[in-house]
């Protein structure tokens, strides 16, 4: 099965979502071009792929390209439609008036964020295209993908309820929009991943898979670290090493329970996380989630 | 070299702890709460968003909006030492709020059904910034504490949280009113650029057929009496953080992404007139054992092999790890100090466990010159 055209990636923050959202982009631009979009500010997926987002766009490849989306240049985009006085919209979006606007109307900005997402997946599916989504951490990316509905509520009628009732089918078509959960094999980022499951299956939102990031391979037999129990420190070091990959097995098998697909990704004992590393795991993803 | 962080003067009242999202921040909220309190003092913490595990280990009840006794029992603690803890529940502060503040019941009522209000009290980013400093006013106010530790929302830049109260005093002020009432006279004193965006709120609510402005403009005129009482507690907020008996510490971790996020937080801060005090650096590494205790042990060929190994994986986190750290040195005001804490391994369980977290803070970088 494909993957859906755009595809949405969050979790815990410090689970290494910028990263495998690089990973995941140019696993599918080996196929298909890719865009790349980091609605997260910080624009750690570019500079993972080693993009300056100096410009709107970056080119990586000949199929991938980086591009960072902001809420604040959407509102501008649309204020900059109502008042077609460059002089005033321009002047205005400096004022703190702005800042009334935005708060007279919460929402709104992540509205018409959600209303560009679905634009890019509709381009996309014509370009025979992927859309990469680097979300911000779990809970403002839930945030974000409940705002259609909330609209609705306070609009309910009337164009934006149309507008809103659109962003929502777009949502919870799996074809189009799919969300991609990051986790560590650790304790909070599970009952986060699998908390965030729920409130998107109750949303009727696809989950596409949940990745278990920086899974250690496993070195060391059951019951063989017995013997090293006078070694300390080097004891202590293996424990962890086992005891992530306990934890890893603990996350699949609730995330399965759950009816998830999961996938995990190798911890990279590199000093770096560069492009040599984001390319491993990109193989993964690739042989995972896009081959068919 | 390190030793043990000092932390605490005998002039500090407030701890506030910035950062972003996922680096334990509400974890060493409470650690460093915990510190104050073993070293003899009385410490009320307000956690933000605390994990079920960290609510466990504190015994605290989520539900109740007031602080809560941690029973410090079977922890070595100097005399004095007491510790509280709370969590920040900005809906049910706010509404607080407005009681206390509305001219009347009928005036309360109304705002508390308003639905712009619904939508802002739990929704509107900054609500819970201001909820925190108001929360801040009452444990400060309230007199019964030595010292006060600040727990606040993540945020992508240090002054979202610092600058909340201006916010929303910004929107409830009467310019606000204003420019989003209906008034001749209020209409007159706006300038062009407050009719073009009276236009856009306007021309949205038309093409939205929300009919929101009259719901907004019966927002900000009911808040209108309340305004002098808000804006008077938010000034006194604001002195409170900037005075010299606060404390601000920023909270991150030895990751690439939270190097850069750290580096814009020290940077906002400065451009506000606010100087860090202290980086805490969570969830540092061990250090590394000496690999030629390996060569000497007397256990099987295959399973040295395998520790070799492992040592060689954890030497290349650790490097990854030790790059992050100078990194944040580097980006450090001389007068700041920089303090790390361990990886336990795993979420504090216990009371013991924060303690233990709260004891192995460690200094490894002083103050230039402490003043």
């Amino acid at each position: 099965m494909r993957p859906p055209r755009l595809i949405f990636i969050t979790g815990k923050g410090g689970t290494g979502k910028s990263t495998l959202a690089a990973a995941l982009a140019t696993a599918l631009s080996r196929r298909y071009r890719t865009t790349l979009a980091d609605l997260d500010r910080r624009q750690s997926a570019a500079r993972i792929l080693g993009a300056k987002l100096d410009a709107a766009a970056v080119r990586v490849s000949d199929t991938l390209d980086v591009t960072a989306l902001s809420p604040r240049a959407e509102l501008e985009a649309f204020i900059q439609r109502i008042v077609p006085l460059k002089l005033i919209s321009r002047r205005m979006l400096k004022s703190r008036t702005f800042g009334y606007v935005t708060a007279a109307l919460p929402g709104l900005e992540a509205f018409l964020m959600l209303e560009r997402l679905r634009a890019l997946a509709g381009q996309a599916a014509l370009d025979d295209a992927y859309v990469v989504i680097d979300a911000p951490a779990t809970g403002t990316a839930l945030e974000l993908l409940s705002v259609a509905r909330g609209v609705k509520g306070i609009a309910p009628f009337g164009t934006l309820n149309n507008l809103a009732g659109e962003v929502e089918s777009f949502l919870g078509d799996p074809n189009r929009f799919g969300v991609v959960l990051t986790l560590t094999p650790e304790e909070l980022a599970l009952r986060e991943a699998v908390e965030a499951a729920a409130a998107l299956a109750d949303a009727g939102i696809a989950t596409v898979a949940a990745l278990v990031n920086a899974v250690p391979a496993a070195l060391f037999g059951v019951g063989e670290l017995a013997a090293a129990s006078g070694l300390a420190e080097h004891a202590k070091m293996a424990a962890r090493r086992v005891e992530a990959g306990a934890g890893a097995a603990r996350a699949r098998k609730q995330l399965e329970r759950g009816g998830l697909r999961v996938i995990e990704l190798p911890m990279l004992f590199a000093p770096s996380l560069a492009a040599h590393e984001v390319s491993e795991l990109a193989r993964t993803l690739e042989a995972e989630l896009i081959a068919e | 070299m390190s030793k043990p962080a000092h932390l605490f003067g005998p002039s500090h009242r407030l701890v506030i702890c910035l950062g972003p999202g996922g680096v334990g921040k509400t974890t060493l909220s409470a650690a460093l709460a915990m510190r104050g309190a073993i070293e003899g003092r009385a410490v009320d913490v307000m956690t933000v968003d605390p994990a079920p595990r960290l609510l466990d280990a504190l015994g605290l009840d989520p539900r109740e909006g007031e602080p809560q006794s941690v029973p410090l029992d079977g922890i070595a603690k100097a005399p004095g030492a007491r510790l509280r803890a709370m969590k920040l529940d900005p809906k049910a502060t706010f509404d607080a709020l407005v009681a206390r503040y509305a001219s009347s019941a009928a005036a309360r009522d109304a705002i508390l059904a308003n639905r712009i209000y619904r939508n802002l009290s739990g929704a509107l980013a900054g609500v819970a910034d201001y909820m925190a400093m108001e929360k801040l006013l009452e444990l400060h106010d309230g007199g019964a504490n030595d010292l006060i530790v600040l727990d606040t929302p993540p945020a992508r830049e240090a002054l979202d949280f610092l600058d909340a109260p201006r916010r929303l005093l910004d929107l409830l002020n009467s310019r606000a009113l204003a420019l989003l009432g209906a008034s001749r006279e209020l209409l007159r004193g706006l300038g062009i650029v407050d009719i073009a965006a009276r236009a856009v709120l306007a021309a949205f609510d038309r093409i939205a057929g929300l009919h929101l402005l009259s719901d907004v403009q019966g927002f900000v005129r009911s808040f209108d009496g309340m305004f002098e009482g808000f804006a008077e507690r938010a000034g006194r907020a604001q002195a409170i953080l900037h005075g010299p008996g606060t404390l601000v510490v920023v909270v991150t971790t030895a990751e690439a992404d939270r190097v850069a996020e750290a580096r814009a937080f020290v940077e906002s801060l400065h451009a506000a007139g606010m100087e860090i005090d202290a980086m805490v650096v969570n969830r540092m590494m061990p250090a590394m054992p000496a690999l030629a205790q390996l060569e000497r042990a007397k256990i099987p060929a295959e399973l040295k092999r395998k520790l070799k190994r492992n040592w060689h994986d954890f030497a290349a986190l650790k490097r990854r790890e030790s790059i992050s750290l100078e990194a944040l040195r580097a980006l450090l005001p001389g007068e700041a100090e920089l303090i790390v804490a361990p990886d336990l391994g795993h979420e504090p369980r216990t009371l013991r466990d924060l303690a233990e977290l709260a004891r192995s803070l460690r200094t490894v970088k002083e103050k230039a010159n402490a003043r």
